[in-house]
């Protein structure tokens, strides 16, 4: 690695944006403002704490995005310097570490045998040929490559094996880089969004995250049923949405979404995300009329249903039923053929409600349930039901991050558990002995080597013996 | 007996083990030593059968599920990594003088778990969002990674202790901890073996966060402090390759990554977040 870098010493910023002490500025730096983000509110969270800023810290905050600091500019430049860096010095340190895989040492030195430890030397009155045999077997079957030399009296094997080693850094490397091409891809093609859909109804568009105008994916979506079960401790077991997909009003998929099962149609991914409480189509009204002795029968009716009223005055029909703060409110009009329709709101608890209500809204005629005379109207009950959120994702940068993924976890396991080893062996006819020495060096983990090493001294021993 | 009851007897025999470790390092004798070990390994191994135990009474309760799911579970599962990687950690290296830093750890987990009033040790049924596979993927990685930097952060310590190579300070305490080198060595190692373990709790949540909430990554305070984290341990590992950055300056940065590791586990619930169900 060292001549690698020397030989560039010429270009400077070359050897600046490859250098590993960026590499931990930038770690560090990176480490620092993200600690920012999670302390300062982001995004929908900061608006409390907006409130309480003076005018001036606002500005400055706002100024350097430090309420979105993730998607801010500069922070997305810290991330792009830090992929520079590793572009730039895995390009710069490439050519050293492959000259490493591709090194080929000479086989007949002498040197290495040198002041071996008695527990790597075998001396052993077999034959010289059946040693060599052995030996070459034993390192044949334990290591990818073996060389061997012979030289009078004496024999030279160097074997190798795990020269990719050197080319795990570069697969993590790598993997960073492609986790963040991902990312990309899914920041520039990809969208969130959600739509909400009561059981029953039918959503042709799906409103995004960031923005406010509502796109049609090309396809419906129904919700034909949302249920929410709860544990003995009140606790939730399960949401789940059973909804079907329709192109152009015919049915072509039923699926049923749940947390952690999501589902997806055409490319776009459905998540249950949210529920909550709406009014249904159905509701109960009460007429009373002035003066009446007695109270007429509750009526039960749906949203657009046309009703005659009791003395035949005409008909009333409701528009729409929605919660208003918690209560139930429901839109009726009256029509009797001549002027205007008659329109108000009655509400549930009509005389809890008014009590909550400002002055103003008592007195106008859309909130007075006795708007059309002689009838008083009143809201028994509606009908309530489901609405579920979905979240709505189209991000086409995943497989490439899963891909990144993958690949980081080889290159960590190539890169911190493989190592390069090569192993010698002298075979060497003595007098009447002959003479087997074993040594070798290793990139990373000397210990395992010095395992290895013993091991075979004694393969080696005991098939001589036999 | 409950699991949790045998839980909390286990803190004091952790803390038993500690005092052993402690008697061995000041004696300088082999005894207390010997019997630290067989503590440690008596404690861990009915640690390991009250985890199982925890496991079946969520079955009889008719929950099912693995033992993994809040705040006392994930201790008592620190805690069970932590001893089982420090006696992998002692039979590899024959040297017990870690024994007194890792054990308090220990010892701390299993009792802010078991006697905290904000820690309820009892069995509750799963959420939706925690109803996956990735739970015990997710749940493995991350406090076998989190144990690895416990471990780092109990050599980094016992580095600093141990003072410069020159003063031959014969104080017995000191002399059974192994040279400053080999020190950096295991240190390195456990650092190793953390970060690979954080990356794949990183990448098994993302995948898992992908499934629940619809993106791999949202910026949540957890997600955001784990990245953290993994900052400050790569940035470990690349400053070894800077020439005059053995040493002291390496030996910080570890103790800031356990910072970042414990804000990581305990103070990110001080702010809001998707994890929220790992505050109680």
């Amino acid at each position: 690695m060292e001549e690698t870098i020397n030989e560039r010493k010429a270009n400077p910023v070359l050897k600046f944006f490859g250098s590993v002490k960026l590499a931990i500025v930038l770690l560090i730096l990176l480490a620092v403002f993200s600690v920012a983000g999670t302390m300062i509110p982001q995004k929908e969270g900061a608006m409390e704490f907006i409130q309480g800023l003076n005018p001036a810290t606002f500005n400055l905050l706002d100024f350097f995005g430090l309420f979105d600091l993730y998607h801010a500019g500069w922070f997305r430049l810290l991330i792009g310097l830090l992929a520079l860096n590793l572009v730039v010095c895995s390009i710069e340190r490439f050519p050293s570490a492959w000259r490493r895989v591709k090194a080929r040492p000479s086989v007949d030195r002498s040197q290495p045998f040198e002041n071996l430890p008695d527990t790597l030397v075998i001396s052993t009155d077999s034959g010289y040929e059946e040693a060599l045999r052995i030996s070459q077997n034993l390192l044949k079957k334990r290591f990818r490559t073996l060389r061997s030399e012979r030289k009078k009296d004496r024999v030279f094997f160097l074997a190798e094996k795990g020269s990719f080693s050197h080319l795990g850094v570069f697969l993590v490397h790598l993997s960073v880089l492609v986790i963040l091409i991902g990312a990309l891809a899914g920041s520039f093609f990809g969208f969130e969004g959600f739509v909400k859909i009561a059981e029953g109804e039918t959503v042709d568009s799906i409103m995004p995250r960031s923005g406010n105008q509502s796109f049609s994916p090309g396809f419906e979506i129904r919700c034909d049923k949302f249920t929410v079960e709860f544990y003995d401790n009140g606790s939730p077991r399960e949401y789940r949405s059973a909804v079907t997909f329709l192109v152009g009003g015919k049915e072509v998929e039923k699926r049923d979404i749940l947390v952690n099962h999501p589902v997806t149609f055409n490319g776009i991914t459905f998540y249950q995300s949210t529920y909550e409480k709406v009014a249904g189509r159905g509701l109960r009204i009460k007429l009373s009329k002035e003066g009446g002795k007695e109270d007429l029968k509750p009526i039960d009716a749906e949203i657009g249903q046309q009703i005659q009223l009791p003395g035949k005055e005409g008909f009333f029909q409701v528009l729409d039923i929605r919660h208003m703060g918690t209560a139930p409110a429901a839109l009726v009009s009256v029509e009797t053929g001549k002027g205007e329709p008659t329109r108000f709101w009655i509400f549930e608890n009509f005389e809890l409600i008014r009590s909550r209500l400002p002055e103003q809204m008592i007195k106008s005629p859309r909130f007075d349930p006795s708007a059309f005379k002689p009838y008083t109207f009143s809201l028994l009950g509606v009908q309530e039901r489901y609405a579920t959120g979905l979240q709505a994702n189209q991000d086409p940068g995943v497989p490439i991050v899963w891909a990144g993924f993958i690949l980081i976890v080889l290159g960590f396991i190539v890169t911190f558990f493989t190592s390069q080893q090569f192993v010698r062996v002298l075979v060497e006819k003595k007098n009447n002995k002959t003479v087997i020495m074993v040594t070798g060096s290793a990139s990373r983990n000397r210990p395992a080597l010095d395992r290895d090493l013993q091991r075979l001294v004694e393969d080696i021993r005991s098939l001589l013996a036999a | 007996m409950t699991s949790s009851g045998i839980l909390s007897y286990l803190t004091f025999v952790y803390f038993l083990a500690f005092v052993f470790y402690l008697l061995m390092m000041v004696m300088g004798r082999q005894v207390p030593g010997r019997l630290a070990t067989y503590t440690l390994l008596g404690s861990f191994a009915t640690h390991t059968a009250a985890i199982i135990l925890r496991w079946q009474e969520s079955y009889a309760a008719g929950m099912g599920r693995a033992p993994f799911s809040n705040l006392y579970e994930s201790l008592i599962f620190f805690a069970w990594t932590l001893s089982l990687l420090y006696l992998i950690v002692e039979w590899r290296t024959r040297n017990k003088s870690a024994g007194a830093f890792i054990t308090p750890l220990i010892f701390l987990a299993m009792a802010y778990a078991s006697f905290s009033p904000n820690i309820s040790s009892k069995i509750m049924p799963l959420i939706p969002a925690l109803k996956s596979n990735w739970l015990i993927t997710h749940v493995i990685t991350c406090f076998l990674g989190y144990a690895a930097f416990g471990l780092s952060f109990g050599f980094s310590l016992m580095y600093l202790f141990k003072g410069g190579d020159s003063g031959d300070r014969t104080a017995s305490f000191l002399r059974l901890i192994p040279a400053r080198g080999i020190l950096e060595e295991l240190n390195y190692q456990m650092v190793v073996i953390g970060f690979l373990m954080l990356t794949l709790g990183i990448i098994t949540g993302s995948v898992w966060a992908h499934s629940a909430w619809g993106s791999y990554w949202s910026w949540d305070p957890k997600e955001t402090w784990s990245l953290i984290t993994w900052f400050v341990y790569a940035a470990v590992i690349h400053s070894r390759l800077v020439r005059g950055w053995k040493g002291k300056k390496i030996i910080i940065l570890c103790i800031v990554g356990f910072a970042c590791v414990l804000f990581t586990y305990f103070g990110v619930n001080y702010l809001a977040g998707l994890h929220s169900y790992a505050t109680n």
